[in-house]
């Protein structure tokens, strides 16, 4: 038996848990390659064209797996908070995958995950794949059981300050848990705001994170925070936003807002995302107030990434100065302090 | 105390809430050309298209010295149940000091519902509040029922534009009803109205129905949609919508076991296409489309706003669901852009293409 994993939207959080349950189950795990220019423009031919990227390039992914696998996991995600859901493109996505992507009809494993926190291991989701998958209640637990130990693993890695590329990289064993995590003596720290699945598919953000890295600066985001700093500071919100990942974003943005250590924040977000909508100008009027440089990055299929690179120095460049004046940072070759002085 | 709400469909129903409740309603204009600029302007970019011409409703009606919004909730997933905190924002911001009444889902907030019903109920008896209550829910339902022969009627009009000039009449008429009795009285002079329309008669076989399914604001709001049931009515189509006042009433304010609801049926019809209530009326818009097919329609248009959540997920579904039922459906974005050339040739082409469906079935019958 061959389950296809597609290397898109929530795999990136909950990979390590959907590799050891299906590898407990004894099947055998397929992911789909790293998202290429190829995947996307599959997933451009078989999704509508204003639907989000990230969107497209599941399904890309999905149709390089299908012909492949016996089955493509892609779990209903309807909740995995308490009167919250997901964005409502997560929750039809096995219909319009299912209906889209050809071949694709009878191959989909979509277990509906109704859960009131992160954590997705309650057997009850998983009761439809019994019978498909012909295994046993026991085993079922017992490999939940062990996913969820792998999952909390990673998470584990990721509030020490592990990006999530480098925490998937130890759960696979390609890296050593001995190395620090690469964020940590940089001059500036920034806040980065932006889903697991456009910030960690290097192809959709184009690699805003190794960008900031050779920039010297830390990033923070939103899982390396603990839950309840998150949920802490929106905890005024007489009505929070109604997707989780949304809340924990804007949690996590307030956070940076209140924390003294972040110099700044990027949002990146995806092309017509409407939770971000939201979230964007949320932290847009609050910028002022909290007198803290903000700025969104918007992303689509193009390609082209001169544009992100030169917003994201320019970003950086300005909080340094701004640092420098108050006597934080020292200069650095290239930026001449007289400039500095002239131009105020 | 002056209230103000969202412009959607006919205001008629609200502003009498208000009005006999002892508010003092300020009814934002039809939304125009000015008032999607307003909202635009100080909206999101990315926010759908209700919300942004919503936003220009409430500056205009605020502009006009409304003092509270008064607006529906939600509990999402889908993001029109977040507009009032948003909304609430942005006006803070611009500087205005308005007090927004969301209502939510009673389950939801008790408190806070609670709260504002007593607001709007001010000093009156809630026996009052009741008969009000009652007495409108009948005036929608009235209307919606002249309206749906108005969109019957309009295919065949004999003098075109006679259809929306009774329809503006009957809004008139039903504005005085204030009790029982005056709506007997109104109820016969408007049906009079509609039977003095002189009509075509046109063979069953040539009549073309067509269902308007999809988001509920761009579907009942005819100043964002292009006057969609107009434009329709006037290249000779039978109109019905997916959304009406009553229904959404008899959906979302009767409690689930007096109500009969319609809705139901129609979401049990979707769970074919999508399998769960995913937020905003995508399976709705599914189990509408397969009811309009059971009647027997002939095309479908699903409006939509740009970028909207849940009908992208029903959109991307319309393909299959055409394929399986063999029924046409035109699918439209519609945004701040109100250039109606290039959809208006879409609708001519999309009915040119049914009419000659029909007719070629019609030869190969006979």
């Amino acid at each position: 038996m061959r389950v296809g994993i597609p290397r898109g939207l929530l795999y990136h959080y909950y990979y390590p848990f959907w590799k050891t349950l299906f590898e407990e189950l004894k099947a055998e795990v397929v992911v789909s390659g790293p998202t290429t220019k190829e995947v996307v423009n599959k997933g451009i031919e078989f999704s509508v064209p204003e639907i989000c990227v990230p969107m497209k390039v599941f399904t890309g992914h999905v149709e390089q797996l299908v012909k492949d696998v016996d089955y493509v996991f892609i779990p209903r995600m309807v909740s995995i908070a308490n009167k919250e859901y997901f964005c409502p493109k997560f929750m039809g996505l096995p219909d319009m995958i299912k209906y889209t992507v050809p071949g694709a009809l009878h191959k989909i494993l979509s277990p509906k995950i109704e859960s009131d926190s992160d954590n997705i291991s309650n057997p009850k989701f998983y009761r439809e794949m019994k019978d498909i998958l012909k295994i046993s209640s026991w085993d079922l637990n017992r490999a939940l059981k062990k996913a969820e130990k792998a999952w909390k693993r990673v998470r584990a890695l990721s509030k020490n300050g592990y990006v999530l590329t480098d925490a998937l990289d130890v759960f696979e064993g390609k890296k050593n848990l001995s190395q620090e995590p690469v964020f940590k003596n940089g001059e500036i720290t920034i806040g980065l705001m932006g889903y697991v699945y456009d910030l960690y598919d290097p192809f959709i953000s184009m690699d805003i994170i190794d960008k900031l890295k050779e920039l010297n600066v830390n990033i923070l985001t939103f899982e390396m925070l603990d839950e309840r700093q998150i949920y802490d500071s929106i905890k005024f919100m007489r009505k929070k936003l109604f997707w989780t990942f949304s809340n924990k974003l804007l949690g996590a943005g307030y956070h940076f807002y209140h924390n003294p250590r972040v110099d700044g924040i990027i949002q990146v977000t995806a092309f017509g995302c409407g939770p971000d909508s939201m979230i964007g100008k949320i932290m847009e009027l609050e910028s002022g107030r909290f007198a803290k440089p903000f700025m969104t990055v918007r992303i689509d299929e193009h390609t082209g990434e001169s544009h992100l690179q030169t917003r994201v120095e320019a970003f950086v460049d300005m909080i340094r100065r701004k640092k420098m004046v108050s006597g934080g940072v020292h200069h650095e070759g290239n930026l001449s302090l007289y400039g500095i002085n002239t131009g105020l | 105390m002056k209230v103000t709400f969202p412009y959607m469909g006919s205001t008629l129903v609200y502003r009498k809430l208000l009005e006999m409740l002892g508010h003092e309603p300020v009814s934002p204009p039809k939304p125009s050309q000015k008032t999607i600029d307003l909202g635009v302007k100080h909206s999101p970019e990315f926010a759908c298209f209700p919300m942004k011409v919503i936003m220009g409703s409430y500056l205009e009606a605020l502009e006009m010295g409304a003092e509270v919004i008064l607006t529906s909730g939600g509990h999402g997933p889908c993001r029109a149940g977040f507009y009032g905190e948003m909304h609430k924002r942005i006006l803070n911001n611009l500087g205005y000091h308005v007090d927004v009444w969301v209502f939510d889902s009673i389950k939801r907030d008790y408190a806070t519902f609670m709260h504002h019903v007593k607001k709007l109920k001010g000093d009156n008896s809630w026996l009052k509040l009741w008969r009000i209550l009652k007495l409108l829910y009948q005036v929608a339902k009235d209307m919606d029922q002249f309206e749906m022969q108005l969109q019957t009627k309009r295919a065949y009009e004999v003098k075109k534009g006679d259809c929306t000039r009774i329809w503006e009449n009957i809004q008139q008429i039903y504005d005085g009803v204030n009790s029982e009795k005056d709506l007997d009285e109104a109820r016969q002079r408007c049906q009079a109205l509609i039977d003095g329309i002189a009509i075509v008669e046109v063979p069953e076989e040539q009549r073309i129905r067509i269902g308007i399914v999809g988001e509920i604001y761009v579907v009942m709001e005819s100043a964002v949609n292009m006057k969609m049931e107009e434009t329709l009515g006037g290249l000779g189509c039978e109109v019905r919508r997916g959304h009406y006042l009553s229904h959404w009433i008899e959906n979302n304010m009767i409690p689930k076991p007096f109500s009969k609801s319609h809705e139901e049926e129609i979401l049990k019809k979707g769970e074919k296409y999508i399998e769960i209530q995913i937020g905003g009326h995508a399976k709705e818009t599914m189990g509408h489309i397969v009811d309009y097919y059971d009647q027997g329609f002939d095309g479908i248009i699903h409006l939509m706003p740009f970028g909207c959540l849940p009908e992208l997920v029903s959109q991307s579904i319309m393909p299959k669901l055409m394929e399986d039922l063999g029924i046409p459906v035109l699918t439209i974005a519609l945004d701040e852009q109100t250039g109606i050339a290039n959809n208006l040739t879409r609708i001519e082409a999309f009915l040119d293409l049914i009419r000659n469906k029909k007719r070629n079935r019609r030869w190969k019958v006979s």
